[in-house]
């Protein structure tokens, strides 16, 4: 398998996965959408010394992983492109920022290393809560989410279509580039003369089959309105999940949980 | 009860060259027509126009009683079922039910309602085994009769395909020309499988770079040998064989 057919199959697994019937996959797609939102908002309004208090935060990836029989290792697989760029913001934090402000043991922790931590562990925890959103959500679900929640019905469509695109985009490169490895055989990679005509047969390609997907979707009645397969009425599941969450998310954000534990261990 | 009027329609893609030229035919309900011509001679183009998907034409196009255009865009794409001719165009939804109940949930139509016609047309085109498959991995004649199958599902008065016959086995397209033949309304087929348009349409329109060449009866035309060659076209394979 190459790397294009295997960015194919996970993003058609995530899609899958997103379908299955398991318990997260069931709570209302509205309440996922919120409490994501909610966790991302919270988790980056910490301030930026706060590492410990971020720590505690960790809690909602966690358990989300666990009661949605979800890998980590295979996210952490899936991510692997995503995760190191936003690990960069921030790395030159420790740069400007030396002023010691904490110690672990002997060793001085300056104010730069602390906040680019902190940094890097908020954009890796809004990385997960995202994918764990995409994962246990249909696309049409979050669209739909997305509709109740009153956005722009442009938007909403629109992040459908780039969604759609996305995986048109992958489709059309395995074919370009299956057609040119059949007919330059033992060649390694794609030579740099043909990137050109190649890269603009590619996009134009894929543009108009997102526009004919498009037309598609328009001749079957699609006005910018989602219709779900089952009508998602919110369950009392729904509504406790969300209340257990929006509680828990809080106190962790407003309450030092993690110093409070730690005592407690401590005492 | 809906016919198609088309009145002397005229069109060209971007540059100056037109594609069709005084395009002219009226279709009656119930009515099947074939929509016969050379690789290029227009026929894919005029079926698009038919459903809107280009409206810089000249000339008109009446659907029952309504002119297409722009505000009546809605309410003629209702009435009819298109069949693409590339079928990696036609299915966007991730698995083949979805896409089926695509048109019918958007036309409002109740989820039993919904449900009994995604059933009736997976079971009409003998796909039910692949319900729940996504579109990525469907064969290539899986593939047309699913996006046969997310059309019939609009049960719409008026059906245009594109080459539904490519890609299928014989049995498959044996039982396509059944189900064909038992929809009600009016169907327009664009088709270089002549044998197709001869089981399922008994009017046959030529068309030969973007100009109707012949209108009429299918048998008449499908057996004129020097008519289909001076058009880029050879008789059906059935009547090869019975000569
Ligand atoms: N998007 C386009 N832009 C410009 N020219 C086009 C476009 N699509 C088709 N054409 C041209 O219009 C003419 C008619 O094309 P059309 O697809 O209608 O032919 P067709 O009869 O369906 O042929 P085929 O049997 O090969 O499917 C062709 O000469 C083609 O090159
Ligand atoms: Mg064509």
């Amino acid at each position: 398998m190459n790397k294009i057919d295997g960015a194919i199959s996970q993003f058609q697994s995530m899609d899958s996965m997103a379908k299955e019937d398991r318990w997260m996959n069931q709570i209302h797609p509205s309440i996922k959408l919120f409490l994501t939102v909610l966790f991302i908002g919270l988790t980056v309004s910490f301030p930026k010394y706060n590492l410990t208090g971020l720590f505690g935060m960790i809690l909602y990836p966690f358990v989300l992983f666990q009661i949605g029989e979800l890998s980590f290792r295979e996210s952490l697989y899936r991510l692997r492109v995503v995760l190191p760029i936003v690990c960069i913001v921030g790395i030159a934090n420790p740069f400007f920022d030396r002023a010691v402000v904490t110690r672990i043991g002997e060793i001085g922790v300056t104010g730069g290393v602390l906040s680019m931590l902190t940094l890097m562990l908020k954009a890796v925890l809004s990385v997960l809560a995202s994918y764990l959103l995409i994962v246990t959500t249909s696309i049409e679900k979050i669209c739909y989410a997305l509709q109740q929640a009153h956005f722009p019905q442009i938007l909403v469509t629109e992040v459908l279509l780039i969604y759609r695109y996305i995986s048109v985009l992958l489709a059309e490169t395995r074919r370009v580039t299956q057609a040119y490895h059949l007919r330059a055989p033992g060649q390694k990679g794609i030579a740099i003369g043909a990137w050109g005509p190649l890269v603009g047969q590619m996009l134009l390609r894929s543009m108009d089959r997102a526009e004919r997907l498009y037309q598609s979707m328009c001749l079957r009645g699609f006005d910018g309105t989602f219709h779900l397969k089952e009508k998602s009425h919110v369950r009392r599941t729904d509504i406790l999940y969300l209340l257990i969450w929006t509680a828990l998310l809080l106190i962790l954000r407003l309450f030092p949980v993690l110093e409070w534990v730690g005592r407690w261990f401590v005492r | 009860m809906t016919e198609i009027e088309v009145k002397n329609i005229s069109f060209s893609y971007e540059q100056k060259i037109p594609v069709l030229e005084n395009i002219a035919f009226c279709a009656g309900t119930g009515e099947a027509i074939g929509l016969i011509g050379a690789n290029g001679a227009g026929k894919s183009t005029l079926l698009k126009l038919l459903v809107g998907l280009d409206l810089g034409y000249t000339g008109e196009i009446r659907v029952g009683d309504v002119v297409l255009g722009k505000k009546t865009l809605a309410a003629v794409r209702k009435k009819i079922g298109y069949v693409f001719q590339d079928s990696d165009s036609q299915m966007f939804m991730t698995t083949v039910e979805e896409d089926i109940a695509f048109a019918p949930r958007n036309y409002g139509l109740s989820r039993e309602e919904t449900a009994l016609r995604v059933e009736r047309a997976l079971e009409q085109v003998h796909i039910k085994a692949l319900r729940d498959k996504s579109i990525y991995k469907l064969s290539g004649g899986e593939k047309k009769l699913a996006s046969i199958a997310t059309v019939l599902s609009m049960d719409p008065d008026i059906i245009l395909m594109d080459e539904p016959s490519v890609a299928l086995d014989p049995k498959n397209r044996r039982n396509l020309i059944r189900v064909i033949n038992e929809l009600k309304g009016i169907k327009i087929i664009a088709s270089h499988d002549l044998d197709f348009i001869w089981d399922t349409c008994e009017r046959t329109i030529l068309i030969h770079n973007g100009r109707i060449v012949c209108d009429g009866d299918t048998e008449m035309i499908l057996r004129d040998k020097e008519l289909l060659e001076a058009n880029g076209l050879e008789l059906p394979l059935s009547l090869y064989i019975r000569r």
